[in-house]
């Protein structure tokens, strides 16, 4: 999928589209499946966003996910917003599965510039890449912390951790299988999002757990 | 009332009655909760009407029960005497509306006869919890986790293990990762069940305005729809089928994965997504004869 309106609708659905636009944009959605799809999965991912519990973010890992992500500035909570085009779903999806560990929503505080709209009219797949890309990143870190205090567990627990991290790496492969197949399909990216999300929010409970066995 | 409850408390539990046993009831006012951290064992709670608290304890001539009061938080924590953590047997019987906070590493938690907030939370063990209102809070990593007979908001996560609810009012999440969530009985409008390697069964209310989201990457979703509901159901799945029991009027298609379909007014939102499984959409007396046939199975097997 990919129309004039493609990198459009998230103006539109944040109401800032001049009248006309609009108009236009609306007798489009009336014969475009995709384009009333898309709308759906933005506000999905504003809903999400904006239900999201701004818990602090630990300490000790934050400034190397800040860095990863490129989040260099902070932002005011109320004054966040979450405005994304199509081909930003990943990226935005993907930051909020940071952002629910707290810190990341840092980085959705400002709207995409029109720059960083034209940075994603690249390749799909090259989006992808980078988008998941960063959040391999925060779960490499989180990944390199339960390496070094999974001690602190037991055997079996560990055992059953590495089970359900090596269950979650089975469909986090198989949802970017399906996705090179078909880059700009908002179901498989919100997908592989929700995937990653599930095992980086593991990684913390798991963390949280090794952390406080003293 | 402070000074009085921490008297009560310290000088009832030490010394223990017998070596290895501690067996003692206190008073406590309204209001009160209790804390419990036990690292190996079991903590078993049974709520009754008396404002006391009975706290009987198996712990070998080693271990102890150490008790403290913090605010109106009575907290029994398993000690050792000798470095390395007993292991404790806890049976605690509380006024029904007391709130519950059960912690533990190697420690199956049961609750019985509770209607207060509860949070339990174990590394290797099951918790089964019947009962409880208000903040309901169940996490295990290594063990199932069942809650029945429950209203509130209520939150309840597996890793390993199955997850389910029965009887449970209020706003829900169940999650796990290598196992089942089933959700019976349920009567809510906010229901969002998960898990990445298993099924998901919902035989529950659809309340207008409500939202309902089920998802798994590979098992199927086995999901009631009442006659009259008022639903706009979005269902995706990228390698599995689309299973209604009744006819189901297509709205749209996105892509090659996603369909919308609205039953009456379309009030309710409900999005059902596997990536490799089946999507079963069922009317409920299909779904409970389901269940009834795996409860039927499940004693047969035990």
């Amino acid at each position: 999928m990919n129309d004039q309106w493609t990198d459009r609708l998230s103006e539109y659905v944040d109401g800032e589209l001049a009248a006309g636009e609009r108009t236009a944009l609306e007798a489009h959605l009336g014969s475009c499946a995709d384009c009333r799809a898309t709308i759906e999965d933005l506000r999905k991912v504003v809903a999400r966003a904006k239900a999201i519990d701004d818990r602090a973010p630990k300490a000790d890992l934050w400034p190397g996910v800040a860095k990863r992500i490129g989040a260099g500035k902070v932002f005011d909570i109320r004054s966040r917003r979450f405005s994304f085009s199509m081909p930003q779903l990943i990226a935005a999806s993907i930051a909020l599965i940071v952002l629910s560990g707290g810190g990341a929503w840092l980085a959705l505080g400002s709207r995409p510039t029109q720059g960083s709209a034209v940075g994603f009219r690249a390749d799909p797949r090259v989006r992808l890449a980078m988008s998941t890309g960063r959040t391999d990143a925060a779960i490499a870190d989180l990944q390199e912390v339960f390496e070094r205090n999974k001690s602190r567990l037991d055997t079996s627990t560990v055992r059953v951790v590495r089970q359900a991290f090596t269950t979650i790496d089975r469909a986090i492969a198989e949802a970017r299988t399906a996705l090179e197949a078909d880059p700009g399909n908002a179901y498989l990216n919100l997908h592989l999002a929700d995937t990653m999300r599930r095992k980086l929010e593991l990684l913390r409970r798991v963390n949280a757990i090794a952390a406080a066995q003293s | 009332m402070l000074t009085i409850l921490t008297a009560a408390v310290l000088a009832s539990l030490a010394p223990p009655p017998l070596q290895g046993e501690t067996d003692t009831t206190f008073a406590v006012p309204a209001g009160a909760s209790l804390s419990v951290n036990n690292f190996g064992g079991s903590i078993v709670v049974h709520g009754w009407t008396q404002n006391r608290v009975r706290v009987h304890a198996e712990h070998g001539s080693r271990g102890s029960i150490e008790a403290s009061v913090v605010g109106s938080t009575v907290s029994l924590r398993a000690s050792s005497r000798h470095g390395a953590p007993s292991v404790v047997d806890f049976e605690i019987t509380v006024p029904q509306d007391m709130a519950l906070t059960l912690s533990g590493t190697y420690t199956e938690i049961t609750v019985d006869g509770a209607r207060g907030p509860i949070s339990a939370e174990t590394v290797d063990g099951s918790i089964d919890v019947r009962g409880g209102s208000g903040i309901i809070t169940l996490h295990s990593i290594q063990g199932s986790v069942t809650l029945a007979d429950a209203t509130g908001r209520i939150e309840v996560n597996s890793v390993n293990e199955n997850v389910e609810l029965s009887n449970v009012s209020g706003q829900i999440k169940a999650e796990t990762t290598n196992g089942d969530v089933t959700l019976a009985g349920i009567k809510s409008a906010s229901v969002e069940a998960t898990t990445i390697n298993g099924d998901v069964l919902y035989e529950g209310t659809i309340t207008d305005g409500g939202t309902y989201v089920f998802n798994s990457h590979n098992g199927d979703m086995i999901v009631s729809v009442p006659e009259g509901a008022n639903v706009t159901l979005s269902v995706a799945t990228a390698n599995g089928d689309i299973d209604p029991s009744f006819p189901l009027p297509l709205t749209a298609t996105a892509g090659k994965h996603r369909y919308t379909f609205k039953l009456g007014s379309g009030s309710a939102r409900m999005e059902i997504e596997s990536f490799q499984g089946d999507i079963k959409l069922r009317r409920p007396a299909e779904i409970r004869e389901r269940i009834q046939h795996k409860k039927d199975r499940h004693n047969q097997e035990n």
